[in-house]
């Protein structure tokens, strides 16, 4: 079972790796935001619509370190 | 007019793209998650450790269906593709989309700087609010009030900067499968919207419905059209050429001397021709979608065919322009990498064409393109006045905005034109500057008309006859004469039957075919347009006989309907009228005997008739009226005798082409009261003065094979 355990070890490296990526999505936005909102150019739906997106960033950030750890546990029980 | 994007649509665009970027990276995290879930590594693991594995399983559907996370995700390989279609057809979203959503509103926010007319507008508001809101009732109802409120040539005239991000928002969100993938590509900029974002429906699919290798064959222009070229080259004298070929399937290529004093040449290709869809011309409906779907249409292979046809020297120079569906053609060609191994090209110029996603095979191949944002055609490959990302750094690009919002009328090449000549100064003189090697007196211009696949020769196969040259008054008559073009009309009258036997006496031909006692009598008169010899009307006065050595009339109906190769019956010529010196001349060789040289007038509709004779001081006969109904009948041959110096001949005209039988005309033939016209006088004499004929048999267009007479054997 050690081929089943490197790819799921695999999987849960990738989803950790995409969990940081979203964590960092989250300051994107708020800069993109925060720059239009400076400029006078933000239209009146922006900030709702990226509340709503930093919100599931946040979540989906979450979820995907979840989904990771458990991989991690998971390759772990296969290994051993 | 403007063609500059501010500092404001600059940061909104700005913010679009970094959008894009993130909405790119949430669809990988999706994807991987995706990937873990289907890997059968993690199913084999379950008998293993069957909690740590359930619990892996369960974390990952959570990341990919948590609503407040990552949305309905599940997106990837066939099982995520496939599953993401059924995601999409509940109704669910993916926070990658809902991003890429927001990305889009942006673009449409930029666009709007421009275009104050786009959210000050409370209809279009209320239309780009409702998609974007992805609330379908709404959204429709707020089109119907658009379309009710201002037309459809209006509504897609104003919603055209933002067409290709309101088309991609609705397809983001709606509950299509079909069209996510063109959404996607639309929003990401990732590459031409493979599908229409309306219905999903492949691109590719409607593409593939046009076919062809492409072929090219030279005509001239009119002296109207040719008197329109430019006599030098500049980037306004190359689009006024555009415009003076029209949208008429023909595009136009030219040489120029430069100011080096190298003779180079020109491409010039307007856009998509009026009428059906599938034409036998490239430019047609598909054949505009195809050029500007595919990498090679073919528009584009017709095209290089001409090019191959014009003759250049291998590595000549070669500039190419083109106009709507002209411009993706000439782009396809620039990105042909064997047409540009055998021509230079140095310049491609595209105005109002939908080419961001068109890329030339040479890359020192200069590229403009020159876009009204109002004009929809160019947004077709779903980059338009909104598009946030640089596609082609290296080119030249000119999208622009008038005055003119109205679609198509910003759409046509005098529309562009105008522009170019007076709005848009600096853009002109940068495209001309560009163009400078080209500069210079034109020394040879070649129209071609395009086709999908090389046509048939002219008049294949009924006029492809072995010919031979006969003596004629200026130079010698190809015979026999071909007519690509003609119309006819036959009138059958009851004429004197004493008349006509005395005009038939000697000549070996029996009594005239009788009809309730009178002898029938056929007039026939046709305007020949386009033949061997040029065009020429002519008419013939025939007693119809059964034919040599036949006598009786009976047989003479059944035999009528015979082709000319198997008909003893005929019509004894009593009397021709041609209006061509040409004509006349071979006519001894065509039929035997004399024609009258005479202008003749011939005018054929589906309802009326009108032949004249003479000319209007001094005329002869005329046959004018109704038709009356007509059944669709075959255009049948005539076979002709006439008898000189004890010598019979027989002629024959072969004819192709639908006819309509009339039975009941309502012609009249009159003959001019004072006329000393041997035919008048023979017309009066057959009491045909003032009759009305029994039936007329008619064919507005056919083509005609009109062999010499051959002589018969004594009677």
């Amino acid at each position: 079972m050690s081929d089943e355990a490197a790819a799921i070890a695999a999987h849960a490296v990738v989803l950790q790796s995409d969990a940081r990526t979203l964590a960092e999505c989250v300051e994107r936005l708020r800069k993109i935001e925060a720059g239009l909102e400076a400029g006078g150019l933000a239209p009146p739906w922006l900030r709702e619509a990226v509340t709503a997106h930093l919100g599931a960033c946040v979540a989906a950030a979450a979820d995907l370190s979840v989904a990771a750890a458990h991989l991690h546990r998971c390759a772990g029980r296969v290994r051993s | 007019m403007s063609g500059e994007t501010g500092p404001a649509a600059g940061s909104l665009r700005a913010a679009a793209r970094e959008l894009v970027d993130i909405g790119v990276m949430i669809r990988e995290a999706s994807v991987h998650a995706t990937a873990a879930l289907t890997d059968g590594a993690l199913l084999r693991a379950l008998p293993h450790a069957p909690s740590a594995a359930c619990s892996a399983h369960r974390s990952l559907l959570r990341s990919l269906a948590n609503g407040d996370g990552l949305g309905y995700a599940l997106a990837g390989g066939r099982l995520g593709a496939l599953a993401a279609a059924f995601g999409a057809m509940a109704g669910t979203e993916s926070l990658a989309v809902r991003v890429l959503a927001t990305s889009l509103r942006l673009r449409i926010a930029a666009v709007a700087v421009d275009h104050p007319e786009l959210t000050g507008d409370p209809m279009l508001g209320r239309l780009i609010e409702a998609v974007a809101a992805d609330r379908d009732l709404a959204a429709f109802r707020a089109l119907r009030a658009l379309l009710k409120d201002r037309g459809a040539v209006r509504a897609l005239s104003e919603l055209a900067p933002v067409f290709g991000e309101v088309l991609a928002l609705r397809a983001l969100l709606d509950e299509n499968p079909l069209n996510d993938d063109a959404a996607w590509l639309i929003a990401t900029g990732g590459g031409y919207a493979t599908a229409d974002p309306i219905t999903g429906l492949s691109n590719r699919a409607i593409a593939v419905l046009d076919t062809g290798e492409g072929a090219a064959r030279r005509v001239d222009l009119t002296d109207a059209e040719s008197a329109r070229l430019c006599s030098r080259g500049s980037l306004l004298g190359f689009l006024r050429n555009v415009s003076a070929v029209g949208t008429t399937g023909r595009v136009l290529i030219q040489s120029v001397e430069g100011p080096d004093g190298v003779v180079r040449h020109i491409v010039q290709a307007p856009g998509m021709r009026a009428g059906r869809p599938d034409l036998d011309s490239p430019q047609d409906l598909l054949g505009a979608f195809s050029s500007a779907v595919l990498d090679s249409s073919p528009y584009s292979r017709a095209l290089a065919e001409a090019v191959a046809d014009y003759g250049l020297p291998q590595g000549a120079e070669l500039a190419l322009i083109g106009h709507s569906a002209g411009g993706a053609a000439i782009m396809n060609l620039a990105q042909d990498p064997e047409f540009c191994a055998r021509h230079t090209v140095t310049h491609a110029v595209a105005v109002g064409s939908p080419i961001d996603f068109k890329r030339p095979a040479d890359p020192r191949t200069w590229v403009a393109s020159v876009t009204n944002q109002h004009d929809i055609i160019p947004t077709l490959d779903g980059q338009g006045a909104g598009g946030c990302f640089d596609l082609h750094p290296g080119w030249y690009v000119v999208d622009y905005f008038d005055s003119t919002h109205l679609f198509p009328l910003c759409h046509s090449i005098d529309h562009y034109i105008a522009n170019i000549a007076d709005d848009l100064i600096e853009a002109r003189d940068r495209i001309d500057g560009q163009l400078a090697p080209y500069h210079g007196p034109v020394v040879r211009s070649q129209a071609y008309l395009l086709f999908d696949r090389a046509p048939d020769p002219e008049g294949f196969p009924f006029l492809t006859v072995p010919t031979y040259p006969v003596d004629g008054p200026e130079g010698p008559v190809e015979l026999p004469i071909r007519c690509h073009d003609g119309s006819a009309l036959t009138a059958y009258f009851a004429a004197d039957p004493g008349a006509a036997a005395e005009l038939l006496a000697g000549t070996g031909f029996g009594p005239a075919v009788r009809l309730a006692g009178r002898a029938l009598v056929a007039l026939y008169a046709s305007w020949n347009r386009r033949t061997s010899v040029g065009g020429y009307r002519e008419l013939h006065l025939g007693i119809v006989v059964p034919g040599p050595w036949w006598t009786r009339s009976s047989r003479v109906w059944p035999d009528l309907l015979r082709g000319a190769d198997r008909r003893r019956s005929g019509s004894y010529l009593a009397g021709s009228v041609v209006d061509a010196a040409a004509v006349s001349a071979v006519a001894p060789r065509l039929w035997g005997g004399e024609p009258y040289l005479a202008p003749l007038e011939f005018e054929l509709t589906n309802r009326s008739a009108r032949v004249t004779a003479g000319a209007a001081d001094d005329w002869v006969l005329s046959l004018r009226g109704l038709l009356g109904p007509g059944l669709p009948a075959s255009d049948p041959d005539l076979v002709g005798y006439t008898w000189e110096a004890g010598t019979t001949l027989r002629s024959c005209l072969r004819t192709r082409g639908l006819g309509r039988l009339h039975p009941v005309p309502r012609l009249r033939l009159a003959v001019a009261p004072r006329s000393a016209h041997p035919l008048a006088r023979r017309l009066r004499e057959l009491g045909l003065d003032g009759a009305r004929p029994l039936l007329c048999l008619s064919a507005g267009a056919r083509q005609t094979l009109r062999h010499a007479a051959t002589p018969m054997p004594p009677l």
